[in-house]
């Protein structure tokens, strides 16, 4: 176990910047994951991190260690691929076994530690087994299996769910958590899911083109994102963004008025930002929105309105039975309100409000 | 491959498949058939596709007009070391140019194929007086140096390197977060994987040495050191004639175990080629 240290690390292709300086640091036993669109940089780094990809610039340490010309096998790191990277023609005990075999460990060693290993992760029945005889969920606790024998500095995931249907993503989403939680091992965790996200870290680091937007504890970043991308980009569904303007203690938008905090920037182009669980149904003086599509879920109802000509989703705990071209009237807490820069995107700050 | 054809569809292909057997089967026919028949019986007419007569003498006699079984040995040892170089050196040059990253790898690869282009007989006078000035004339040398590092050996290095590509990366990559160097990954993770390319490549490589009739004809001279496609011309009487019944058998002898090989790793020929993306 170790800290990890990303010190304004830059990646280039020939001249082609995929990595523009960035600086995490991540502290020993935490579990932090990198998430953002795909092209963002986030597998890039984690590659740089193994010693799979070359650092352009800056410095990546592992502890004390600045790993920068180090080879992977020095690094004293474990990574588990997106498509499990199992050896196809070993069983999955030398699969398990296979790091340790070549780092020169006894064969009574090697036993001990898959079968210590097969042990947590419930694969002792298959080690005689090759990959092509296991199911989806079985081969990646074998990528899980061959990670944790080595009992390495750093975990390093690189969206290891990805290939997974929904419900058995759900069940190892929490295995992995529950093996972090086991282990304490540092982990760097790759994903553009910001359910996985959200779920499993620490703390996350949302990438975008190569830069860093923002870095935060799950609920931090839900709270108080720095800019629309952010905002945008954690929970789901998304935060609604409605064009306009202050005028006063309201937020302007076409014929809509939208409470906001009081003593807001006037006479500026802004965003409102408001998450759609944050709509609640108000019997009268709320705010007008007219009803598009309602989608029952059974535990809430997801309805997709207008508001001032804009789309809105709203996300409530009623049973809302309201009819394609109704109106509903909408409560908004202004604290739960966020405003957002229209040209930067970013969010203004609250005692500015 | 699961098709789902009508009755008539199929008797209809079996029935077209064994009309396009006839060119394949009837010579091979004929060569065993002749083999065991008496000299006079080969051309009579109307050929007789089942002998009346038979006389198994000829295959002894193969032997006896001939050093053949040291032919046989000759053939079988120089196709075997052919094989083994051939998959030694065209799976690491194949792996180089698959995964490694070096200076012109791709305009060297290139070069490399249009040794592919030139026909062996261009090649081949050239090459005589390179063996000449080395004093391997009459040796088997030629025959092993000539394909591991000559057309054979780069039709191999191409399709190890079309397979080596086609290999998932992360596998490699995984190897070498495992601890791995690149000649172990290489060694460990990349040759064992790539058995179907390596089978498809060993049984031509050794088809291609037991076949070869051009080098063996230039390069040797003495009865003791030919090879069998050669071999096989020198069975004539006295006055050159051919002795079609013994020169039968001794081709007989020569096709069994390419044959034999055939029926056996058929599949894994198919499949190797296969894997290699080379299929239409």
């Amino acid at each position: 176990m170790a800290p990890v240290t990303f010190s304004n690390v830059k990646k280039s292709y020939g001249a082609v910047k995929v990595i523009h300086g960035v600086d995490i640091d991540i502290a020993d036993g935490e579990f932090v994951v990198l998430v953002g669109p795909s092209g963002c940089g986030k597998s890039t780094l984690l590659r740089m991190l193994a010693g799979l990809e070359t650092i352009s610039d800056g410095e990546i340490a592992i502890g004390d260690l600045v790993v920068n010309d180090l080879e992977p096998k020095h690094r004293d790191i474990a990574m588990v691929f997106q498509n499990y990277a199992l050896y196809p023609h070993m069983t999955v005990e030398e699969n398990m076994g296979f790091s340790l075999l070549h780092r020169g460990a006894s064969t009574a060693e090697i036993k001990e530690r898959v079968d210590w290993a097969a042990g947590i992760l419930g694969l002792a029945e298959y080690l005689g087994r090759r990959p092509g005889q296991l199911s989806g969920g079985q081969r990646q606790r074998v990528a899980m299996g061959r990670a944790i024998v080595r009992n390495p500095k750093v975990f390093l995931f690189d969206e290891p769910l990805s290939n997974l249907d929904a419900k058995l993503r759900v069940v190892m989403r929490g295995e992995i958590k529950a093996l972090h939680q086991k282990l304490k091992t540092t982990t760097l965790y790759v994903t553009h899911d910001q359910v996985e996200a959200m779920t499993m870290a620490d703390k996350i680091v949302v990438l975008n083109g190569g830069h860093i937007e923002q870095i935060g504890t799950p609920l931090d970043l839900y709270d108080n994102p720095v800019n629309q991308f952010v905002a945008a980009f954690i929970g789901s569904p998304s935060m609604n963004f409605i064009k306009g303007r202050v005028d006063g203690d309201h937020f302007v938008a076409g014929d809509a008025r939208l409470p906001v905090p009081p003593g807001a920037a006037e006479g500026r182009d802004l965003v409102y930002g408001i998450r759609p669980e944050h709509f609640t149904l108000a019997a009268d003086g709320g705010i007008e929105a007219e009803v598009v599509v309602v989608e029952p879920m059974g535990s809430e109802t997801q309805v997709t309105m207008r508001i001032a000509g804009q789309n809105v989703f709203g996300t409530f705990r009623e049973r809302v039975l309201a009819l394609p071209g109704s109106r509903l009237t909408l409560n908004v807490d202004p604290a739960d309100t966020h405003l957002f820069d229209a040209e930067t995107g970013l969010r203004l700050p609250r005692d500015a409000v | 491959m699961k098709t789902d054809l009508s009755p008539r569809m199929k008797i209809a292909l079996y029935g077209l498949m064994l009309i396009l057997l006839v060119p394949f089967v009837f010579p091979t026919w004929w060569m065993v058939t002749s083999s065991v028949k008496p000299i006079s019986d080969i051309f009579a007419f109307p050929p007789e596709i089942i002998p009346s007569r038979f006389d198994f003498s000829t295959y002894g006699q193969a032997f006896e007009l001939q050093p053949f079984a040291k032919q046989y040995w000759n053939s079988a040892y120089i196709a075997a070391i052919v094989t083994g170089g051939t998959l030694i050196f065209s799976s690491m040059a194949g792996y180089a140019f698959a995964r490694i990253d070096f200076p012109f790898a791709n305009t060297l690869f290139m070069v490399v194929l249009i040794g592919l282009l030139i026909p062996s007989e261009v090649t081949i006078v050239p090459l005589f007086r390179l063996f000449l000035s080395w004093d391997m004339i009459n040796t088997h040398w030629p025959l092993i140096l000539v394909p591991v590092f000559g057309a054979p050996s780069v039709f191999a290095t191409f399709i190890m390197r079309q397979f080596f590509i086609a290999l998932p990366k992360e596998l490699e990559e995984a190897a070498r977060v495992d601890g791995l160097g690149r000649f172990k990954i290489f060694w460990t993770i990349a040759l064992p994987l790539s058995k179907p390319a390596l089978g498809a490549v060993a049984i031509f490589t050794f088809l291609h040495s037991w076949n070869l009739y051009l080098e063996p004809i230039v390069f040797l001279s003495s009865p003791e050191k030919f090879t069998l496609p050669q071999a096989l011309t020198q069975f004539t009487d006295a006055y050159g004639g051919a002795m079609w019944n013994i020169q039968l058998a001794a081709a007989t002898m020569t096709a069994l175990p390419v044959l034999i090989v055939f029926v056996i790793a058929q599949r894994q020929f198919v499949e190797g080629l296969a894997h290699t993306g080379l299929k239409g």
